[in-house]
């Protein structure tokens, strides 16, 4: 593959990242080289093409200007434009497929980098999408793993329900964070 | 006699109730060394009202003043400050100011004012008609004793659907301390309608059909303009959204930017569903929705729309529309508000069937801002409300009432948590009826003055919020630590400054707060964590000091400090930087005068230091520190018993508040001892004459300690 065609190659991968990012999907290479075939990237010699595409994508999303990556929970690279997807955003959609891991990761972040408990019900709401009964069961099995044994819960007052881990924050505080956003409203 | 600069309009209209009379002075001439707003009003107070003059006295005057950005296209500039001898500052009434946003502002400047002196008293109710240079006042006796909306409503129909009417409603008619002055059905102004009623004014409407002149070049004005909006979050600027965004890499559930793409409008006809980027500049007025912040999800499928002043996109002022409230409770089914205005209702109630959430408190919201807001009801930033649960629980209702009157009280609903309850109450206070009406109608100074109730239980007791001279803490140690309990220690009322709950609040994680707080106040350690504070250091008095000014600025140039300063961004490609120096470039376009960000700091400090100086007048003591810089007990104690400076206390040290006010001092250069601006402290400003007037009665200390 020539300069040119490999220049070709790295915008149309990234045009294909981008797609994907608008519409909220993370995608790892091979997904990208199918983006590329159906869009007709390869055109008559696509056996040779896709092969050598599949050799140089790596490099070339790695080494794209508006594109960034995360290594997934299965282990995976997968790519997105952070100008359509943020991080943030970006390491939600990846762990939809684990409700423990979505939860336990999302409680961790929360406590750590701003501080602060979350409401339970951040969870039932988007992105996240949980069910009730999915973050009863996955709060429940949190309780039995040792590997989450950081997420905890404090009960305000009102008896609404935050959860925390307690690698970043300590109880009393966490508790003190909890009664505070639930009276926000009466401190306007 | 020096040109007009842009931005003005160019007169202050004099009013003399008294004699009838009218006459005009120019602006900039007479009062453009203290910008206008607020500093308009503290000048006219300082130099026209008699030390020791009472708020119901003849020779209090009332100065409705709007600012040099009001009325331009810069958002969130429609306010006007409306600054008297403040009926609520007790034991003795001082200088205050209350604000409101609206039409008010803009419609009094293309009349061609950019502020009313109101003096003297009425012999009968009258009105203020303002139409461009028409002046004239109208006879109010047909509106006396109604309400504000039949007010509004009945000017309107006399001057035309294109005015705007601030009108007192029963409150302010008698005289009510907690009384508000109301213009565009929900915008009001607290404290002030009393004042407004002892002087027999009912209304002023005005309208006015002139222009502002820019005196910057229009290109670079339009694009600061929209740089502004760029660096807008939603109300409060928060700026981050309360829900995870695939265009924000933060998030924060307690944000007012509750405007996530799928919400609908559900009772705009027909419905709308907002769409689109959350950082479109065209659909900023999506992101605020107050209703859905204070009363959850139910209030999407109530929202008819934002409403709010004038040039603003943030529309704080949520309009609701809740069918049951015409078949139930026989009020208007549409109501609109913002904040504890929004809350007035529901705020009554310990407990609502169904949570501070539910179709209750819904109905008790609506029926607060419905009646509130017609009777001119002003609620004390909420404390109205504690103070009411406060002698209801604690029995000074039933001991103190007669027992005919506690009877007549439908105190079941009250304890039923039934939003009807408040169809009883809110004309009792409005109307200032029987003992309970009239004790509530002063504010915590009815239980003070009426039933000895010493102002010390107040002071100790946490749930009050209360904080000193008749007010509460507004935004104090709760928020932000130190700077907070310095920022509530400065006014006669309670401190109405956002500056710095906007930025602690703003939404963005805390390594980025302090990245922010290093670059704009000197060290990351002027901000720190709600509830996990430390020790005071001089990087705190300097962001109190900001604080402050900032606030009493954009009370003098008609911007919104509920809104501003503009210090921190949604955009992560500034890195989340706002700008510091934002009134200063609008200042300088506007009027052709160039303000660098220090130049006009200081003008924003000139005018709180003669705040500090008609405060210290009217107490006739130069003690500040120890009789008007008070903090209350229940800032230094801890329900729990934590101690100051452990995580997840707002316990305050008393040692460190002396510290910290020690530091304040200093950085204003006052006399750390009285708190008091010295001689040196006012020259520097060049209130060179306050300073004298002050040291003549020995209330201005010859230099700092």
């Amino acid at each position: 593959m020539n300069p040119g065609d490999t220049a070709r190659l790295a915008d149309a991968a990234g045009a294909a990242v981008r797609a994907a990012s608008g519409e909220l999907r993370l995608v790892d290479c091979e997904a990208v080289l199918e983006a590329l075939a159906s869009g007709g990237q390869f055109g008559e010699s696509e056996p040779a093409a896709r092969e050598a595409a599949r050799a140089l994508l790596p490099g070339l999303l790695a080494g794209h200007p508006a594109l960034a990556a995360l290594e997934s929970r299965t282990g995976r690279t997968l790519y997105y434009a952070p100008d359509l997807l943020s991080r943030t955003y970006a390491r939600i959609l990846d762990r939809k497929g684990s409700p423990l891991l979505l939860m336990a990761e999302e409680i961790r972040l929360n406590s750590r980098d701003y501080p602060r408990p979350v409401p339970v019900e951040l969870f039932q709401a988007s992105p996240f999408g949980l069910a009730s009964e999915d973050i009863a069961r996955a709060l429940a099995a949190m309780a039995a793993d040792p590997e989450y044994r950081d997420i905890s819960s404090a009960t305000t007052a009102t008896g609404a329900v935050y959860l925390f881990s307690t690698r970043h924050l300590e109880r009393g505080y966490a508790v003190f964070l909890a009664q505070r956003a639930e009276s926000a409203d009466m401190n306007p | 006699m020096p040109a007009t600069p842009g931005g003005f309009a160019g007169k202050v209209l004099r009013v003399d109730l008294s004699t009838g009379k009218f006459s005009t002075q120019d602006t900039f001439e007479r009062y453009g060394e203290f910008l206008g707003g607020t500093g308009l009003g503290y000048q006219v107070l300082w130099e026209e009202v008699p030390a020791g003059a009472g708020p119901f006295d003849v020779a209090n005057k009332l100065v409705f003043a709007t600012g040099v950005l009001a009325g331009t296209s810069v958002p969130c500039s429609g306010r006007t400050a409306i600054t008297t001898i403040f009926p609520s500052c007790w034991p003795k009434a001082l200088v205050g100011s209350g604000h409101m946003g609206g039409q008010f502002a803009a419609k009094l400047k293309y009349a061609g004012y950019d502020a009313i002196i109101v003096e003297g008293r009425a012999e009968r109710p009258v009105w203020l008609f303002i139409r461009d240079g028409h002046v004239e006042l109208r006879d109010a006796s047909r509106l006396w004793g109604g309400g504000i909306r039949r007010t509004t409503l009945e000017i309107s129909q006399e001057m035309g659907a294109d005015c705007c009417v601030a009108a007192i409603g029963q409150a302010g008619e008698k005289l009510a301390p907690m009384a508000t002055v109301v213009n565009s059905m929900s915008h009001s102004a607290g404290g002030v309608g009393g004042v407004m009623g002892a002087k027999k004014l009912k209304a002023i409407g005005v309208q006015g059909s002139g222009g502002l002149r820019i005196a910057g070049d229009r290109e670079h004005w339009e694009r600061l303009v929209k740089f502004h909006l760029s660096i807008l979050g939603a109300n409060n600027q928060h700026v981050v959204p309360a829900f995870p965004s695939p265009e924000s890499e933060y998030y924060n559930p307690g944000s007012r930017w509750v405007g996530e793409p799928g919400k609908r409008w559900g009772a705009a006809q027909p419905p709308v569903e907002i769409t689109g980027s959350i950082h479109d500049m065209s659909r900023i007025s999506y992101r605020t929705n107050s209703a859905a912040y204070f009363l959850g999800e139910q209030a999407w499928k109530h929202t008819v729309r934002g409403n709010g002043c004038t040039s603003c996109p943030i529309r704080c002022h949520t309009t609701l529309k809740v069918p049951a409230m015409a078949t139930k409770y026989g009020l208007n089914e549409i109501a609109q508000g913002t904040c504890i205005a929004l809350n007035f209702g529901r705020f009554f109630f310990p407990a609502l069937p169904g949570g501070p959430k539910g179709q209750a408190a819904l109905e008790a919201c609506m029926i607060g801002m419905n009646m509130a807001d017609d009777m001119g009801i002003w609620s004390n930033y909420g404390q109205i409300q504690r103070d009411f649960i406060k002698l209801a629980n604690e029995g000074v209702f039933q001991a103190k009432l007669g027992s005919a009157e506690y009877a007549s009280v439908p105190w079941d609903k009250w304890r039923a948590g039934d939003p009807a309850f408040l169809l009883d109450l809110i004309p009792r206070i409005g109307e200032r009826r029987g003992e309970l009406g009239n004790v509530l109608s002063q504010g915590s100074a009815g239980p003070f003055d009426h039933w000895g109730i010493p102002e010390s239980s107040w002071e100790a007791d946490h749930a009050t919020t209360y904080w000193k001279m008749g007010h509460p803490k507004h935004h104090a140690n709760e928020d932000d630590g130190q700077c907070g309990v310095i920022i509530n220690t400065q006014y006669n009322r309670d401190a109405q400054c956002h500056s710095h709950t906007n930025f602690v609040r703003n939404g963005l994680p805390l390594h980025e707060q302090k990245r922010l707080a290093g670059e704009l106040w000197g060290s990351p350690d002027s901000v720190d964590a709600p509830g996990h504070y430390t020790r005071m250091n001089p990087y705190k008095a300097q962001r109190a000091k900001w604080a402050i000014i900032r606030k009493e600025l954009h009370d003098c140039l008609g911007l919104c400090n509920w809104m501003g300063p503009w210090v921190a961004s949604p955009l992560k490609e500034r890195g989340y930087r706002g700008d510091n120096s934002l009134e200063s470039r609008f200042y300088s376009l506007a009027t052709g005068r160039q303000l660098d960000r220090e130049m006009l700091d200081l003008a924003g400090e000139r005018v709180f230091t003669l705040h500090r100086a008609l405060t210290i007048r009217d107490m006739a003591t130069v003690d500040m520190r120890g009789a008007h810089d008070r903090v209350p007990r229940w800032v230094y104690e801890d329900p729990q018993g934590a101690q100051p400076f452990s995580q997840g206390t707002i316990r305050m040290d008393r040692e460190d508040i002396g510290l910290a006010m020690d530091m304040f001092y200093e950085i204003m250069r006052w006399d750390k001892a009285t708190g008091a601006p010295t001689r040196a402290a006012y020259a520097r400003l060049n209130l060179d004459a306050v300073g004298k007037a002050l040291a003549d009665k020995g209330l201005a200390p010859e230099s700092g300690k």
